[in-house]
C-alpha cells in the first residue's frame, strides 16, 4: 500500500513539474536559439554520420562472455550429480570459450584507443 | 489596457505575492554562465573559492552551457573577432536572463582603446549592472551580484509567466548606440567636434613632439665577446658584401642581410657555426615608414648645438631605412648565445621567402607578420590572417592604420551578427569519400582556458585531423606601445600575462634598461627577483588546481586558491594591487618595501613547503591522474627545441635550460636554486616539473628576503627613472624631472634591445625599438605562449579526444600571451 503512495507521489511530481515548466516557461523561438550550441560557433556538417565506436565491440564481446557464465553457474551448482562426464563437458565447453577469447585477442576486437601514429 | 493595446487584467493581491515569491526563488538561484575573456576571469574564479565563496548569496555552480544558464557576467575584454560569439551565447542562454558587466574592458574597452577591441559590451548585448575595475577584486563581483538580486526583487515576473499582460523580467534595458544613447569619447559626452588627444604620438609627423629637444647620453654599447668576433668574421668571409655586421648594438650580434641570400645565411648559422644557432626565437618586422629625418626642431638645435640633438651628430634620414625590416632573433644553447638578422624590404607590399622549410615554427610567426603588416612570404604552406578575423580590412601595425577603436566607426549588433568566425571545415583536411565528424571546441570551452579555438576532425574518439584558430583575445598590445610613453607602458605590460604579474614588467623593463644604459639598485633588483617569484607561485599553483580539474579532481582547485589568496596578500601589501601590480619601475620601483613586508613573506616561506606537499599527496601518486598524464601528449626534445618550445615544457623534455641560469639578468646569479627538469615530455613529466619549480621558487624567495640589501629602491639617473618624492621637495632638478616623465614621457635614445626572462610559461622577451621619442617606434613581444601552443596540433593528432584535455592543460599557455 505505502509502495503504491510512494509511486503515485512521484509520477504526480513529475507530471506536475513538467506540464507547470511547459505552460508558464518563457519560449522564445529565434534561430539562434534553435541552433545548437558548439563552444559559440555556428556548427559546421551534420551531426548524423556514421560513429564508430570501439566501446560498442568491447560491450557485445563482454554480453557474450557474460551469458555464457550461466552455463558454467548452472554445471558448478550440480556439479556432484553430473560427475566425470559433466566435467568433461564443461571443460570442453571453457576451452572452446578460450580459444575463441584468444582468436578475437588476435583478430584486434579488444583493441582501444589510438588506431595507428601518424 | 497595456501600452502596447494588449489586455491586462488588474493588479491584485494574488499577483503581489506571486511576484515576491517567484523573485525570492530567482535571487537565491541563479546560475551564472562559465564565459571570461581574460584578467577579470581570474577574479571571478576566485569569487566561488572558499575565501570569497559566492554561493552564500545563491549564485551557486559556473555552468558550462548557456542552456543551463541565467546570468552571463561578460568578464574581461571584449574582442571584434569574439563578440560574434558573445552574442551567440547570450541568445542561447534560457529565458528570464540578465548581464553584468564585469571591468573597465567590458563596460566601456578600458584602457584598450585599440582596433581589435569593442568599446563596451552594451553596444552588441543589454546590461544590467556593471562592476567597475582592472580587474574588480572579489567583493566587488559579490556587491554586483547584490545589485542584480535588488534589480530582479524589484522586477514583476508573475504577470509575464501567466501571460496575463504586461509585467517585466529579465534584462529589459536596450543596447547602446554610439552617438546616440551612448559615447565613445573617453572625455566624456560633449567634446565632439574638439580634436582629440596627442598629436605628438601619431605618425608620420609626430607633430609637436618635444622629446626632440631633450639630450640624452647615447644608447648602451655591447662590448662583444670572443666568440662573436669570431663569429663575425666567418659570416664576413662567406657572405661577403651581402652581410654587414651593425657596428654598434646595445644588446646583441647583428648583422643586417639581404632578402636574397637570408635563407643562405640562415642555414649557415643553424648548421655550421660555431655554436649553432638552433632555435628560432623570434620573427618580426617594423614598418620604417614613420623614421623622422632632421626636423625643424634638430635643424633650429643644430645652429645653436649639435648636442641637443639627441647626442647623434649624424641623424639618419629618412631615405636611409628601406620601407619594412624583417628581423630574425636566433638562439644558441651551446654556449648561450643571441644573434640578430635584419632583411631590410623595398615597396609598400613586399615579399620575402619563407623559411618554415628550415625552422617549422616560423609558421606562425609569418602569418603574424602577413596579418599585422601585409609582408607575403613566398613558398610558406598556408599563409593566413592568424590573429585578426579572416574578413579583417588592412594590416593594423603599420604606420598608417589607426590605433584606437574610438578612431574606426563603431561596432554594432549588427556586424556582430554579420563577421562569423570562419567555418571549420576551413581547418582541417577532410579525406576523399568519407564524411569526417567536425567539432569545435573553442572559443568558449570550459577545457581551453581561455578564447582559445580547436577544430578537430574526429573519427569516434580519435582525432583524425586537429586546426586552431587563435587571435580571439588579440588585444593589440604592440600597437599600444607604439603610442603610450615609456613608462605609461608598463600597465600594459601586466596584462600580457595576467597571471605573471609583476614578473611582466620586469621583462619590458628588462629590455628598456639595456637600450638606456641604467643601472638598477641592489634592493631594487631582488625585490624585482622575490616578487616575480611570487607570480611565478601564483601562476603554477592556479595551474596545479585548474589542471587537476581538467583531468577530473576538482578539490585541488579549493586548496590552491586558498594558497593563492595567501600569496595575493603579500603582494597586495606590498604593491597595493592583485593582479595587475605594475609596481616596477624604470631603474627600480615604485615605493620602497613596506613596514611589515618580512613577517608575511617569512610566514609564507614557512608555510607553503609543507603545503606543495599536502597538493602532491592528492595528486602525484593517484592511479587515475597517472593513467590520463602518462605517456599521453609527448614532445620529444628535438621537436621542443624545432619549435621555440620554451618554459617547463621545454625543461619536461628533458632540456636543462632557463634564462635565469642562461643569461642572468636582476641578480639571479646569486641565487641558489636548481633548474628542475624532466624525462619523457610528457603530460606528467610536466607536472613534475611545475611542481619543483614552485619549491626552487619559495628557496629564491626565502633568500631574497634574508639578504635583502639596503639603499635605493629606484637608481638615481632621473634621466630616464621617475624621480624619488621626496627628493622632487628638495631640489628644482628632480622637480623638473618629475614634471617631466609624468607628463611628456622619458626620451630613451635612439636604438633596439631585445632581452629575454624566465616567467612562468616560458621565456617572455620585449624587443623595443627607439626613435628617440617618449614612445617606442616598435613594441614586439615575443611570447613563450606564441611559440608553444603552435606544437599542440601535432602532438594531439592520432589520440583519442579526452587526451586533447589533458595536453592542453598540461600546456600552460594563456591567451593574452598567445595573441597579445
Amino acid at each position: 500500500m505505502s509502495f503504491l503512495v510512494f509511486a503515485f507521489l512521484a509520477a504526480g511530481l513529475a507530471v506536475a513539474l513538467l506540464t507547470l515548466s511547459a505552460c508558464v516557461g518563457e519560449k522564445k523561438k529565434t534561430p539562434e536559439k534553435g541552433r545548437p550550441f558548439e563552444s559559440g560557433i555556428i556548427p559546421t556538417g551534420t551531426a548524423r554520420v556514421p560513429y564508430p565506436v570501439p566501446f560498442y565491440l568491447v560491450a557485445a564481446f563482454f554480453l557474450i562472455f557474460d551469458v555464457e557464465g550461466i552455463f558454467i553457474f548452472s554445471w558448478a551448482i550440480a556439479f556432484d550429480r553430473l560427475g566425470w562426464p559433466g566435467w568433461i563437458q564443461i571443460s570442453f565447453f571453457i576451452v572452446v570459450l578460450l580459444v575463441s577469447l584468444l582468436y578475437l585477442w588476435k583478430k584486434g576486437g579488444l583493441e582501444w584507443g589510438p588506431t595507428a601514429k601518424r | 489596457m497595456g501600452s502596447n493595446g494588449e489586455k491586462v487584467a488588474p493588479n491584485n493581491i494574488l499577483l503581489a505575492k506571486a511576484d515576491g515569491l517567484i523573485n525570492w526563488a530567482r535571487q537565491y538561484s541563479l546560475w551564472p554562465l562559465f564565459f571570461g575573456t581574460s584578467c577579470c576571469f581570474i577574479e571571478m574564479a576566485a569569487v566561488f573559492t572558499p575565501r570569497y565563496d559566492l554561493a552564500r548569496f545563491g549564485a551557486e555552480v559556473l555552468r558550462g552551457s548557456p542552456r543551463q544558464a541565467d546570468l552571463l557576467i561578460v568578464a574581461g575584454t571584449v574582442f571584434k573577432k569574439i563578440a560574434p560569439v558573445v552574442l551567440r551565447l547570450y541568445e542561447q542562454m534560457a529565458e528570464p536572463k540578465w548581464v553584468m558587466s564585469m571591468g573597465s574592458c567590458s563596460n566601456c574597452g578600458g584602457m584598450y582603446d585599440v582596433y581589435s577591441v569593442l568599446q563596451g559590451v552594451d553596444q552588441i548585448i543589454p546590461v544590467d549592472v556593471y562592476i567597475p575595475g582592472c580587474p574588480p577584486r572579489p567583493e566587488a563581483i559579490e556587491h554586483g551580484l547584490l545589485l542584480l538580486q535588488k534589480k530582479i526583487s524589484e522586477e514583476r515576473p508573475t504577470r509575464a509567466i501567466f501571460r496575463l499582460g504586461g509585467g517585466v523580467q529579465g534584462t529589459q534595458k536596450p543596447i547602446l548606440i554610439d552617438g546616440q544613447t551612448k559615447s565613445r569619447d573617453t572625455r566624456g559626452p560633449g567634446y565632439e567636434g574638439i580634436p582629440i588627444r596627442g598629436t605628438s604620438v601619431t605618425p608620420p609627423g609626430f607633430w609637436d613632439s618635444r622629446s626632440d629637444l631633450m639630450w640624452t647620453p647615447p644608447p648602451r654599447r655591447l662590448e662583444l665577446n670572443e666568440g662573436d668576433r669570431s663569429l663575425a668574421k666567418v659570416m664576413h668571409e662567406r657572405f661577403g658584401s651581402d652581410l654587414c655586421q651593425t657596428p654598434e648594438t646595445s644588446d646583441m650580434l647583428t648583422f643586417h642581410v639581404t632578402e636574397a641570400r637570408l635563407k643562405e645565411v640562415l642555414e649557415f648559422l643553424k648548421s655550421e657555426t660555431q655554436p649553432r644557432y638552433l632555435r628560432l626565437d623570434d620573427l618580426t618586422a617594423i614598418d620604417e615608414s614613420a623614421r623622422r629625418g632632421p626636423d625643424p626642431y634638430v635643424a633650429y638645435a643644430g645652429t645653436v648645438s649639435h648636442e641637443i640633438s639627441g647626442g647623434e651628430k649624424d641623424w639618419p634620414l629618412r631615405e636611409t631605412y628601406p620601407d619594412y625590416t624583417l628581423v630574425y632573433h636566433l638562439l644558441a644553447f651551446d654556449p648561450p648565445s643571441r644573434l640578430r638578422l635584419k632583411v631590410g624590404l623595398k615597396g609598400k607590399d613586399p615579399t620575402a621567402r619563407t623559411i618554415t622549410d628550415l625552422w617549422p615554427s616560423a609558421n606562425w610567426y609569418e602569418c603574424e607578420v602577413y596579418d599585422m603588416f601585409g609582408i607575403r612570404f613566398e613558398g610558406h604552406p598556408n599563409l593566413r590572417r592568424i590573429l585578426m578575423p579572416h574578413d579583417w580590412k588592412g594590416h593594423p601595425l603599420r604606420k598608417d592604420y589607426p590605433d584606437r577603436a574610438t578612431s574606426l566607426p563603431p561596432y554594432t549588433q549588427e556586424e556582430a551578427r554579420k563577421y562569423q568566425p570562419l567555418d571549420a571545415a576551413a581547418f582541417v583536411k577532410a579525406e576523399e569519400g568519407d564524411e569526417p565528424f567536425v567539432l569545435n571546441v573553442g572559443p568558449h570551452h570550459v577545457g581551453t582556458h581561455g578564447l582559445m579555438r580547436f577544430v578537430l576532425s574526429l573519427r569516434g574518439e580519435e582525432i583524425e585531423d586537429i586546426g586552431m584558430d587563435i587571435g580571439y583575445h588579440h588585444r593589440g598590445v604592440e600597437k599600444i606601445g607604439e603610442r603610450q610613453s615609456w613608462h605609461q607602458f608598463i600597465p600594459y605590460t601586466d596584462r600580457v600575462d595576467y597571471f605573471g604579474g609583476l614578473a611582466n614588467n620586469l621583462s619590458y623593463l628588462q629590455s628598456v634598461e639595456a637600450l638606456a644604459g641604467i643601472k638598477v639598485p641592489e634592493r631594487a633588483r631582488t625585490v624585482r627577483v622575490m616578487l616575480s617569484e611570487f607570480f611565478r607561485i601564483n601562476n603554477h599553483l592556479v595551474w596545479f588546481g585548474t589542471y587537476a580539474h581538467d583531468v577530473g579532481a576538482i578539490t585541488p582547485t579549493f586548496y590552491t586558491f586558498r594558497d593563492r589568496e595567501k600569496l595575493m596578500d603579500i603582494v597586495e601589501l606590498i604593491t597595493g594591487g592583485r593582479l595587475h601590480p605594475s609596481w616596477f619601475r624604470i631603474g627600480g620601483l615604485a615605493a620602497d618595501l613596506p613596514e611589515g613586508w618580512k613577517e608575511e613573506v617569512d610566514a609564507f616561506v614557512r608555510i607553503f613547503p609543507a603545503r606543495i606537499k599536502e597538493y602532491e599527496s592528492l595528486i602525484t601518486k593517484n592511479p587515475i591522474f597517472k593513467a590520463r598524464t602518462k605517456g599521453v601528449g609527448v614532445l620529444s626534445l628535438k621537436d621542443a627545441m624545432d619549435w621555440g618550445v620554451t618554459g617547463p615544457n621545454l625543461r619536461a623534455s628533458g632540456l636543462e635550460w632557463d634564462v635565469r641560469k642562461k643569461f642572468p639578468y636582476s641578480g639571479y646569479e646569486n641565487f641558489d636554486f636548481d633548474i628542475p627538469t624532466a624525462d619523457g615530455g610528457d603530460c606528467y613529466a610536466r607536472y613534475l616539473v611545475r611542481v619543483e619549480e614552485m619549491r626552487q621558487s619559495v628557496k629564491i624567495i626565502e633568500q631574497a628576503a634574508n639578504q635583502m640589501p639596503s639603499g635605493r629602491y629606484v637608481c638615481d639617473d632621473y634621466r630616464y627613472v621617475v624621480p624619488d618624492k621626496s627628493d622632487t621637495l628638495k631640489d628644482i632638478e628632480s622637480l623638473i624631472h618629475h614634471f617631466i616623465h609624468v607628463t611628456r614621457g622619458t626620451k630613451i635614445p635612439r636604438g633596439e634591445a631585445y632581452t629575454a626572462t624566465e616567467i612562468a610559461r616560458g621565456e617572455q622577451g620585449y624587443y623595443v625599438v627607439s626613435d628617440g621619442l617618449n614612445m617606442a617606434y616598435r613594441m614586439r613581444v615575443r611570447a613563450p605562449g606564441f611559440a608553444n601552443v603552435q606544437v599542440i596540433p601535432m602532438v594531439a593528432r592520432g589520440r583519442p579526444l579526452s587526451d586533447l584535455i589533458a595536453i592542453v592543460g598540461s600546456w600552460d599557455y594563456i591567451l593574452p600571451d598567445v595573441d597579445r
